[in-house]
């Protein structure tokens, strides 16, 4: 096959891409887009909300209804499509077969973007379950989101038992447990028999805390431990590290909820076992993080001309230094001092933008131009990451900062009004890396529309006389 | 049979084993937990109060008011420390993960002026200039005048649009205030 433009010298044509799995991730990748734009603007809205109160006084927009609409489009809207997206062509490429059924998916893909704009109207109309993050929304909502996970799961699951390969590559693992995980973890989250009082307090922990890293961050470590080996043209640096990292994961993130209720009536022995997993999960995220680095070892000519190779190491690096922050985060004394301020809201961003969103860009990247053919403008990519870099960098650090000149403020004992005061200047600079933020999804939306498929390029990965010339 | 090869063993295992944990670490302790009483001799939220709970939940209050008290020095100025049973009778409870704004499980007792909470809701930069809490003023109506059984609220002038009206609390801005007023900790039996 004649190499099309590389501009990426990672980048080799696909030979065995199967065209309807091309498209399907393309269309997750396009809708969640969608959602990440509308996502973040809800969440520059909320920023600038801090900055200046009695900005945009409408009932929908205003800071309390606004917030859960930030976190569930980012959440269900932008990360899970676009993760589901990737991993439905990941799991198609290692099973060697074709996705089970585009049309299981496209359903899938219809229902969350149904569920998407249901949560948006409701929430924006006031419609929640009350302050319990990341399950807000009502159950029909939530119902709709769930069967489109069902039913991916499905496909992601038959297209693996229909694989021509005997052995399931590790990032199948993943991506199958996430689909699994999260069923169990929507399951929990809305089911009412034990969430009365302090039950439902109990659920919040495990449900809120679960949900990061048991859908989100499985589904990133799977795709990262494709898109990595994929982009180097190198095998993992050790695949039994990858299985450690699976089952540890499994073991300990699922025990380690209760952290989010330090210092609460929940049970003592609870809140001690998530704090003493926290700190297991050290082995879990070395194992896992430096295994993907070790994987660059010798190959930092690609870092310095691949435009997806950054993103993977940012967002890996990432992955490695918030959950160490989260496992110090989890300790009785630094609860004292972080607990209830803006540096938790650091953390999450750190994990959801730093980790997540950098794997999704490094693999969109290292993968959509390799199976469409059409690479963009690496120039804009230098853009996009920088400016998404340097933005969420902005934010991170002066929210965290923020955060403990809060803490700090209430150890003193001062009027909690010196607190508010003392955050603002933060604040400002917090918007400041959010406009950057934004500002680099933009450039993201000019890249992915580049990198569309056509079906005049389509035309010859698909045919078996172009795979043979390869 | 290997994970390694067969996805059955790979996805039933990942599956119950997660389903398992998630039992012991969640759902038995929250059966254990959920049927705690309530504290012998609290009141019962009025019906007004239990409808300015419900706009507290739509406004998203709790995301930067907590309703958790820790047994901590820097808790004293709250109340007395969230116990179990503090938790009884709410569904949802409420304790919260931020405290952008202060904790609110003891504020009837701090502030129990229904004028101040209603001030503070049509415009907290009314009361505290410094704060950042979204105003609510969609809660009020700009009258010509009083009519009987209106409840006034005297607002500042230079927080006003126009001259010569007055502004009267709707009865969701008197239900959240009822709620709000509500929220005292009742003492513990020693």
């Amino acid at each position: 096959m004649v190499q099309r433009r590389t501009q990426d010298p990672t980048l080799r044509p696909s030979t065995a891409a199967d065209p309807s799995a091309v498209h399907v991730a393309f269309e997750y990748l396009a809708c969640a887009t969608f959602w990440l734009l509308v996502g973040t603007t809800a969440g520059l809205i909320d920023a600038l909300k801090l900055n200046w109160p009695d900005f945009l006084v409408v009932p929908w927009l205003s800071f309390g209804r606004i917030r859960p609409i930030h976190t569930n489009t980012v959440f269900w809207g932008w990360s899970s499509m676009a993760l589901v997206g990737l991993a439905l062509y990941v799991v198609a490429r290692t099973s060697r077969a074709p996705l089970w059924s585009p049309t299981l998916s496209r359903i899938s893909l219809v229902l969350w973007n149904a569920a998407v704009i249901a949560g948006l109207l409701t929430l924006g109309a006031g419609v929640t379950r009350g302050p319990q993050e990341y399950r807000e929304w009502v159950w029909p909502v939530a119902l709709t989101f769930g069967a489109g996970l069902v039913l991916n799961g499905v496909n992601a699951y038959m297209t693996v038992a229909t694989r021509s390969i005997q052995e399931i590559y590790v990032s199948n693992w993943y991506i199958l447990g996430a689909f699994c995980f999260l069923t169990i973890l929507f399951t929990t989250g809305y089911l009412p028999f034990y969430q009365h009082g302090l039950g439902n307090v109990v659920i919040q922990g495990y449900y809120m805390h679960t949900a990061v890293g048991m859908w989100f961050g499985m589904l990133s470590l799977g795709i990262a431990y494709y898109a990595i080996p994929r982009i180097l043209g190198r095998p993992i640096y050790s695949y039994a590290l990858g299985v450690l990292g699976f089952w540890t994961n499994i073991l300990f993130y699922t025990l380690i909820g209760a952290h989010h209720f330090i210092f609460s009536p929940v049970p003592w022995w609870l809140q001690t076992t998530a704090i003493l997993f926290s700190v297991g999960m050290m082995v879990p995220v070395w194992a896992g993080g430096c295994n993907l680095l070790l994987t660059f070892r010798g190959a930092s000519g690609v870092l310095r001309r691949s435009y997806a190779a950054p993103f993977l190491v940012a967002g890996i690096v990432a992955y490695v230094l918030v959950s160490t922050q989260g496992t110090i985060e989890a300790f009785r004394t630094s609860n004292i001092y972080w607990h209830f301020t803006n540096f938790t809201v650091g953390h999450s961003h750190f994990a959801m933008y730093g980790f997540v969103a950098f794997v999704i860009w490094g693999a969109a990247y290292g993968l959509v131009p390799r199976l469409t053919g059409a690479e963009p403008n690496p120039i804009l990519v230098g853009i996009h990451f920088w400016l998404a870099l340097v933005g969420y960098g902005i934010y991170v650090v002066s929210i965290s900062i923020a955060g403990v000149l809060q803490g700090f403020s209430w150890v003193a004992g001062e009027a909690f009004i010196k607190s508010v005061e003392a955050a603002e200047p933060m604040w400002l600079w917090r918007t400041a890396g959010g406009v950057l933020m934004v500002a680099s999804h933009l450039v993201f939306i000019v890249n992915l529309w580049a990198m569309r498929p056509r079906s005049s390029l389509m035309a010859p990965s698909a045919s078996p006389a172009a795979e043979a010339s390869t | 049979m290997s994970f390694h090869t067969s996805h059955r063993a790979l996805v039933a295992f990942a599956f119950f084993g997660f389903l398992a944990l998630t039992v012991l670490i969640a759902i038995l302790p929250a059966v254990s937990v959920q049927n705690t009483p309530g504290i012998p001799g609290a009141t019962a939220r009025s019906e007004l109060a239990e409808q300015g709970r419900a706009i507290y939940l739509r406004e998203g209050c709790g995301y930067c008011h907590t309703q958790f008290v820790r047994d901590l020095p820097l808790d004293r100025p709250y109340g007395r420390a969230t116990v179990a049973e503090d938790y009884a009778n709410e569904d949802p409870p409420l304790p919260g993960t931020e405290r952008t704004g202060p904790d609110l499980s003891n504020v009837a007792a701090r502030q129990p002026s229904d004028i101040w909470h209603l001030l503070h809701l049509y415009n907290p930069r009314s009361v505290v200039p410094q704060s950042v809490m979204p105003g609510f003023p969609w809660f009020f109506e700009e009258k010509a005048a009083a009519a009987a059984g209106d409840v006034t609220v005297p607002v500042p002038p230079r927080f006003l649009s126009g001259q010569g009206q007055v502004i009267v609390a709707r009865p969701e801005a008197r239900a959240l205030v009822a709620y709000l007023l509500s929220l005292r900790q009742p003492a513990l039996q020693p």
